[in-house]
């Protein structure tokens, strides 16, 4: 962020739509070829009722805010404490929102505590976190 | 061999499982999130790989979910490193039909500095 870190401060956020050719490149980039991730026929049959998305991948848009956001601070310093609510699936449209709810000194850096947000096009919270991020001074 | 459910308790230390981050997997990785491109290796991309070697130790059966995560980024990794994991299992609990498993990964660089750690907790599905 180029402007001062406050507490109550919005992080940019974004929307992706969840599509299953991407959760099959995600298997394929990451090696995990779960089958409740890509195998339709295999996720039809859990409870789930179909696919969903990797966690991971969810969690990797909202990493990815953190590191628009803050650069390599993040990349470097950050800490990600994440709960997984309620899968994301093909089709979803996922938002992923944040805002800063804390900036303490701390000697020679700044650390900022972030609270973190995925949720569908249903406002169905998909994932909710607490992130940490260490800024020099 | 890998091990089965009934067969980790905590404390359960697997062998390290070492790979390669190198820059057609990263580039791989970045295609697949969307990830802006950068000089060093997106932290999930490590993260990843690192959750995904843990199918070389464990059998879990398939439709296992995560339920939760934890991240510590410690510091920087460039692509082309190679790195390597070492799971320990922190709790297990079954109760009824359901079983979750919580493992602690630590991911460490060629030096042996340690660049990552991560604790992951999942839910199996209800055996059958």
């Amino acid at each position: 962020m180029d402007m001062p870190v406050t507490a109550g401060q919005q992080i940019p956020g974004f929307t992706r739509e969840v599509v299953q050719a991407d959760i099959r490149r995600y298997a394929e980039a990451s090696g995990d070829f779960n089958p409740i991730h890509i195998d339709e026929d295999f996720a039809r049959a859990t409870p789930l009722g179909g696919t969903i998305a990797h966690g991971m991948l969810v969690l990797a848009y909202m990493s990815e805010m953190m590191a628009r956001a803050f650069g390599d601070a993040w990349d470097e310093t950050g800490r990600f404490s994440a709960r997984f609510r309620s899968p994301a699936r093909p089709g979803d449209r996922l938002e992923v929102t944040g805002h800063v709810e804390s900036v303490n000194d701390e000697s020679d850096i700044v650390v900022v505590t972030c609270s973190l947000s995925c949720r569908n096009q249903a406002e169905e919270v998909v994932v909710t976190g607490e992130a940490r991020v260490n800024l020099s001074v | 061999m890998a091990a089965g459910y009934d067969e980790l308790s905590p404390g359960h230390e697997f062998p390290p499982v070492a790979y390669e981050l190198d820059a057609e997997a990263v580039e791989a990785y970045v295609e697949a999130v969307g990830a802006e491109r950068r000089a060093h290796v997106p932290p999930l991309a490590v993260a990843a790989r690192a959750i995904a070697s843990l199918g070389e130790l464990m059998e879990l059966p398939a439709g296992t979910i995560h339920a939760s995560q934890d991240f510590e980024f410690i510091a920087l990794v460039p692509v082309g490193a190679k790195v390597s994991c070492v799971a320990t299992v922190v709790k297990k609990l079954a109760r009824g039909p359901m079983r979750m498993l919580t493992l602690e990964l630590v991911v460490s660089d060629e030096h042996g500095a340690v660049v990552q750690r991560g604790r992951s907790t999942v839910v199996l599905p209800e055996a059958a």
